[in-house]
């Protein structure tokens, strides 16, 4: 027999065979899910938590992980709806200017979740520094480390803020340095100066 | 396997937001305890009251204290030069002032290494300034009313916002004195003013409270201010 014959003849059979069957198949999965709901047996609560924690058929997700993500859905709401009480008895209870780019600073890039900012603290240290740090009252006084990844000298750090006013310092190998020629002023403390920076306001370094 | 992970992820997930839900509480009176006996205070139980009064107000740094007090436990100094360093901002909190700029200034001093009684003493001065500013708000017609209160008047602002104004005029006062500048300066001490509260505006302070404040103060009322302080 030629191969187009036979590849008629079996063409023609399955078609003949899925048209004869598509009105039995009708509505079948509706049964079988019918069927299975009448023979479901009750479950007592020792039952049910064991069959809420199983994972479900075909290994994909687990119930448990659903209730997990729901419960986690709802803190969200609920920390959404906390922080939103929270902010209404806490300065500051009016909008916020909007933030302004400096233009000689690449920094002022706001998070738009936390209203923080992005400001950078740029220190050119010698060439043999072996560490600088930012201590500021954003830090609680503690080091933040800045870095020099391509060894030139120029050390970085970029510190999220919220808008306001900000003291610091740096420190090169432990040593004070001077007064930061970035800062919007500079104050003296203890008979030292601070820098102090404005964040969240425009054309003032932040 | 891959559903243990998914599973094990989405209670990872709940347990995360239910600690951080923990976490936002206010710390503990208890949590104070510890610390204060470490040092040790003369009469922990006076601390303990002023911490709890403070714990009360919506804008207490409590964390911001309690990390000052496991500072000072572990502060080679004599025990009572680390609690002299706590008296102000005890008194502070007893007198019902904000004090974060004070907690602040002892980071501060802490960090550049200042010998205590000197850190103890620019303390004392900011208190005496923020004592001296209140008085001077509440002469000039400016008060606090608890947040959710019915702003009786325009020049009755809620706490949080007058504590900001009080810390912001009695630093830039605290800042000039520091720098050298002379208490009589009337007309430089409230250009400082000035230049602080603008600067906020809008950032932290809301511009009718700062168009409040300097449409009010004189010169002179801060050469007042300042004079008590350096007195």
């Amino acid at each position: 027999m030629p191969h187009d014959e036979l590849e008629r003849i079996l063409r023609d059979t399955l078609q003949r065979e899925v048209a004869e069957s598509a009105p039995r198949l009708e509505g079948l999965e509706e049964r079988i899910l019918s069927d299975l709901g009448e023979r479901r047996p009750r479950l007592g609560l020792v039952e049910w938590l064991g069959q809420l924690l199983a994972p479900t058929r075909g290994g994909r997700v687990g119930q448990f992980a659903i209730v997990g993500a729901t419960a986690a859905a709802f803190l969200l709401i609920g920390l959404f709806i906390s922080g939103d009480l929270l902010d209404r008895v806490s300065p500051p209870q009016f909008e916020l200017a909007p933030a302004v780019a400096s233009g000689a600073a690449p920094m002022a890039d706001e998070d738009s979740v936390s209203g923080d900012q992005q400001v950078l603290f740029v220190v050119p240290a010698p060439l043999n520094a072996k560490t600088v740090v930012v201590v500021g009252d954003f830090n609680h006084w503690e080091e933040t480390a800045l870095t020099d990844d391509d060894h030139d000298g120029i050390w970085t750090a970029t510190i999220p803020l919220a808008p306001g006013r900000y003291e610091y310092g740096f420190l090169i190998d432990g040593r004070w340095w001077g007064e930061d020629p970035r800062a919007d002023e500079h104050v003296q403390s203890f008979g030292e100066y601070s820098s102090v920076r404005y964040v969240g306001r425009g054309g003032d370094g932040a | 396997m891959r559903r243990r992970v998914v599973a094990s992820l989405g209670l990872s997930l709940a347990t995360l937001l239910i600690i951080g839900l923990v976490g936002m509480a206010q710390i503990p009176l208890a949590e104070f305890e510890g610390p204060l006996h470490e040092i040790p205070v003369a009469n922990p139980d006076r601390y303990l009251r002023a911490i709890d009064i403070g714990l009360g107000q919506p804008d207490f740094p409590a964390e911001e204290l309690l990390r000052l007090l496991e500072r000072l436990v572990t502060h080679a100094a004599p025990s009572p030069e680390k609690e002299a360093v706590l008296l102000p901002i005890v008194a502070a909190l007893e007198e019902g002032l904000p004090i974060e700029g004070l907690v602040n200034k002892a980071f501060e001093g802490l960090a550049r290494r200042i010998p205590l009684p000197d850190v103890e003493h620019g303390l004392h001065q900011r208190f005496v300034l923020l004592g001296e500013v209140r008085d001077l708000l509440y002469s000039k017609g400016i008060f606090s009313v608890a947040p959710g209160a019915p702003q009786s008047s325009p020049s009755a602002i809620p706490t949080p916002r007058f504590n900001q104004l009080l810390i912001n005029i009695a630093d830039a006062i605290g800042d000039h004195l520091e720098g050298g500048g002379s208490p009589f300066d009337g007309h430089v001490l409230f250009q400082m003013v000035r230049e602080r509260l603008i600067m906020l505006e809008g950032v932290t302070l809301p511009p009718e409270d700062v168009e409040l404040v300097l449409e009010r103060l004189e010169p002179s009322d801060l050469t007042d201010a300042a004079l008590a302080a350096v007195s």
